[in-house]
């Protein structure tokens, strides 16, 4: 009637020899079986995320390519026809274009001068400050927008309204890349750059720089992907004119906003197709990019430990 | 190295035995090969120091005594390492139950983020054994690993508050506290300092009077307070094993009289 | 210039030098002049853009609100154009994120435990990136295909199911308004379902980062005392992550409460209390997404949009600072754009 808890030595010598089968008791055996089939099951729930993204990606995919013909595209006539993506395609390129710039303009240098110049305490708040930005919804930002610049500035429903708008939305995301592309440069080589009396500047654009430019890459493109798949900054800040805009002031079309005003048409209305094959060019570019963004940071890190030696 | 067996006459058969144990690693050009043929016998109530340079297996030589081994990716392991008798490494053989057998403390205290009387009665609740049982395992258990009198008045108060010597005693009781009849212990000391290496000491002369302790340690002069015996590695090879004394005195090889020499503190 | 020695006029006008051990006074240092200031101050200008941002953000909708004149009654019927009162929605956004978060992080636990625990790192190494790559999506395509190829299964095989086998349960019976043909399918469930695929790789990935940040020691320590992997994880390994978990659960409740174009897409056209599982409603963003516009000529709904834009900034910013301040590293999930 030995307990699981054998006495620690036995009176007459060692523990019979074969312990090690006689201890496999049931409940053992239970536990163990237990961990495995977890083991196989848990990693199932894998297929909860990826089935969807799948099937997103191969729906959009099935519906858009067969009439994503290249007329439809590029033609003159897609230009001038409110049924092609030739409008669309231009509009989205000069607001997500301009907005880009707005975002690296206060996101690069933001970021940079919050790695270089603030104390840790003074950062701890202003990277907050980031995180909270890149967490709040894209109504609010597009609300905002709205107030600030279509109103109160008075700029109406304007192409720089909404790059303003969406720049916004987007400067988080390279404000952190370039805060953490420039804090992460070994203390070493910033430390020799200062000690032979670089100036802040001198050391940024010449040592920093090169140093951080891929993952600052990174975060560029991983705002362009945001940037193109937002709608409400868009939508809200940007009226629906279909025309190629000639300057600032004028309103625009967005691929995003193909597809929020064509969902509802019927199987095979214009609308509906049009917003298929906007989902389509957005889901591509978005994957290529995040791809790339991948790529970039796995040799990106790679080049990193070789800077440590 | 063939084993070096316990002295005849002793009249105890040995708790572990290891026959031709060999790890390799996969490399790019040839396996790599971390232990080499190594043999040994484990008496019962003693303790046998490990030592050797860095590098030279040790570590790896321990985790393979309670199949920890098998957790790092790409080691492959033959031979043979007998409890009481039987294969631990057989197909038949639950590793889990091994590890109940064979315990083992590690280099820096990892108590879990509970309380001193939850991290002692881990194992036990794993057991499902009955609160009273519970109770008085986890005394037995502190008591033996002379943490008890410190904790005793306070047993639900965080693992975190103790010092790094008592959190190591922590560690040691909670591997005590399922009976193993084998405690590894991996350079114990060496996060420690000197008071706290004391009592750790001063814990492990009282345990090598009930069940098998081995211990690894790059402290020669540990080696000499505490053990029996002594086995020195060098590149996953056996040199020598032999009573403390003889080892660390009269060495029969070359090698074992260079790092003995060199390192005695 | 005359090379002689000076005479003892100007010998005299040359300063003289400090004695050696005064301390140098206000009069003696250099003074910086405008031009030092400004090289001080301006480069930590650009650092407080986000800052700025978010609280001109505020400001605005502070501002548009006329909160200081309109006061807290717009929640209750009849001061908005909305009948039900903007309760309606704010109802909605909880009906909806809450099941949605619970589901994304059951899910984003068994995932990141099956990554971290069980799966050997090839496998890892590719699956993980595809789950970090569902945060990449837009909100209008997961809208698209939700509405396209979701919902017809609702409205078609689900929705009938479950009013034929569950309808003793409360909540489940028939609806009195049958669903019009466009919209069958659509509602709570769908609208719950692509909250769930939206906050997953949100909870995923911060739970995966705090499981794999667990020492190996102590994982170790768990299995030498004869624990299985399940169970190491599930006393010690949870316990050690815990911060990192919750962390994961405001952040995903921030990104679900928050979500404005799917949510908009999918979740029906009317905005009314929903009577049972399958009828329509509205939640904050998505009712705010689409009134804008028809706000333009009606100054008090235009108010009450700008105060629900409060609730719901209000709402993000407090989930997002307690999610954020729990993990140690401040910029948790960066590459994926979290």
């Amino acid at each position: 009637m030995a307990t699981v808890l054998d006495s620690v030595t036995y009176p007459h010598g060692l523990d019979p020899s074969d312990d090690l089968r006689r201890g496999n008791t049931a409940r053992l055996r239970w536990r163990t079986g237990f961990d495995r089939w977890i083991g196989y099951l848990l990693p199932l729930l894998f297929l909860v995320a990826l089935v969807p993204i799948a099937d997103l990606v191969w729906y959009i995919g099935k519906t858009a390519l067969p009439t994503l013909t290249f007329t439809v595209i590029s033609s003159q006539n897609s230009f001038q026809s409110y049924n092609a993506l030739g409008v669309p395609l231009i509009s989205t390129f000069y607001i997500l274009g301009l907005a880009t710039v707005i975002a690296v303009a206060f996101g690069l240098f933001g970021g940079i001068a919050t790695a270089e110049f603030l104390s840790e305490s003074a950062a701890g708040w202003v990277r907050m400050s980031a995180n909270l930005l890149a967490g709040m919804p894209s109504v609010i930002v597009g609300y905002f927008g709205y107030f600030a610049f279509v109103l109160y500035f008075g700029w109406g429903y304007a192409i720089i309204a909404g790059a303003f708008t969406l720049g916004f939305f987007m400067t988080p995301y390279i404000f952190r890349t370039a805060d953490l592309a420039f804090s992460s440069i070994p203390r070493p080589i910033r430390e020799a750059a200062y000690g032979s009396g670089a100036r802040p500047v001198q050391y940024i654009l010449r040592v920093g720089a090169p140093i951080a430019f891929p993952q600052i890459l990174t975060g560029v493109f991983l705002a362009m992907a945001i940037g193109l798949g937002e709608t409400a900054p868009i939508i809200l800040t940007v009226a629906t004119n279909v025309a190629v805009p000639t300057n600032l002031s004028q309103g625009a079309t967005y691929l995003t906003y193909l597809i929020w005003t064509g969902f509802q048409f019927g199987p095979h209305s214009v609308e509906l197709t049009l917003a298929f094959e906007a989902a389509f060019l957005i889901v591509v570019v978005v994957i290529a990019l995040n791809i790339v963004v991948r790529v970039i940071a796995a040799r990106f890190r790679r080049r990193l430990e070789g800077l440590y030696q | 190295m063939t084993a070096n067996a316990i002295p005849e006459g002793s009249g105890e058969a040995p708790v572990v035995q290891v026959r031709s144990l060999t790890v390799q690693a996969k490399a790019k050009k040839a396996p790599k090969k971390i232990l080499d043929n190594v043999g040994m016998d484990f008496a019962p109530r003693s303790l046998t120091a490990v030592i050797g340079a860095s590098g030279c297996g040790k570590t790896t030589f321990v985790r393979t005594l309670n199949r920890m081994v098998e957790l790092t990716p790409g080691l492959t392991v033959s031979g043979q390492v007998l409890y009481l008798g039987q294969d631990i490494y057989s197909r038949s053989i639950n590793p889990v139950l091994v590890r109940r057998r064979i315990g083992m403390v590690f280099q820096r205290p990892t108590v879990f983020p509970m309380s001193v009387f939850e991290n002692a009665a881990f194992g036990l609740r794993l057991l499902h054994e009955s609160d009273n049982e519970i109770d008085s395992a986890v005394q037995e258990a502190l008591t033996r690993s002379g943490l008890w009198d410190e904790v005793k008045d306070d047993l639900d108060r965080s693992a975190f508050s103790l010092s790094g010597g008592q959190q190591q005693r922590l560690c040691i009781a909670r591997a005590l506290a399922v009976r193993p009849k084998v405690l590894l212990m991996d350079e114990p000391t060496s996060a420690l300092d000197p008071m706290a290496t004391q009592r750790v000491e001063a814990t492990m002369r009282r345990l090598k009077e009930e069940i098998v302790l081995i211990l690894v340690t790059h402290n020669v002069g540990q080696a000499a307070r505490v053990s029996d015996r002594v086995a020195f590695l060098h590149q996953g090879r056996l040199v020598e094993t032999g009573p403390t004394a003889e080892i660390l005195e009269r060495p029969r090889e070359e090698l074992t009289q260079q790092f003995v020499t060199g390192r005695f503190t | 210039m005359s090379t002689t020695p000076a005479a003892g006029g100007e010998a005299d006008r040359r300063e003289p030098l400090p004695p050696l051990d005064s301390p140098p006074d206000a009069a003696r240092r250099p003074r910086r002049g405008w031009k030092g200031w400004v090289g001080v101050i301006v480069p930590f200008i650009p650092a407080l853009v986000p800052a700025a941002i978010v609280i001109s953000v505020a400001v605005t909708l502070v501002n548009a609100s006329g909160l200081h004149n309109f006061g807290w009654g717009f929640f209750l019927p009849g001061s908005s154009a909305n009948p039900y009162g903007v309760a309606v929605e704010i109802v909605g956004s909880f009906l909806t994120a809450v099941p949605a978060l619970f589901l994304s992080m059951i899910l984003g636990l068994g995932i990141a435990i099956a990554s971290v625990v069980y799966l050997p790192t090839f496998i890892t190494r590719v699956l993980d990136p595809f789950v970090d790559l569902l945060a990449g999506i837009p909100s209008v395509v997961y809208g698209l295909w939700a509405f396209i190829v979701i919902a017809p299964i609702f409205g078609t095989v689900i929705n009938p199911w479950a009013v034929e086998h569950l309808s003793f349960v409360p909540g489940f019976a028939r609806s009195i308004i049958p669903p019009s043909p466009t919209t069958a399918g659509t509602g709570l469930p769908l609208a719950i379902i692509v909250l769930t695929l939206m906050a997953l790789p949100i909870t995923t990935l911060l739970i995966r980062d705090a499981l794999r940040s667990i020492p190996k020691d102590l994982w170790e320590s768990g299995l030498a005392l004869g624990a299985t992997r399940w169970e190491v994880m599930r006393r010690v390994g949870l316990r050690t992550g815990s911060r990192g978990i919750v962390s994961a659960a405001f952040l995903g409740f921030g990104r679900a409460i928050g979500e404005t174009v799917a949510v908009a897409m999918v979740i029906g056209v009317d905005a009314r209390f929903p009577v049972n599982v399958y009828d329509v409603t509205s939640t904050m963003a998505a009712f705010m997404f689409e009134n804008l516009d028809s706000a333009e000529s009606h100054p008090a709904l235009l108010q009450n949009l700008a105060e629900l834009a409060l609730v719901l900034l209000a709402i993000t910013l407090v989930v997002n600072l307690v999610g954020r301040r729990l993990v140690s590293h401040i910029y948790a999930g960066e590459v994926a754009g979290i």
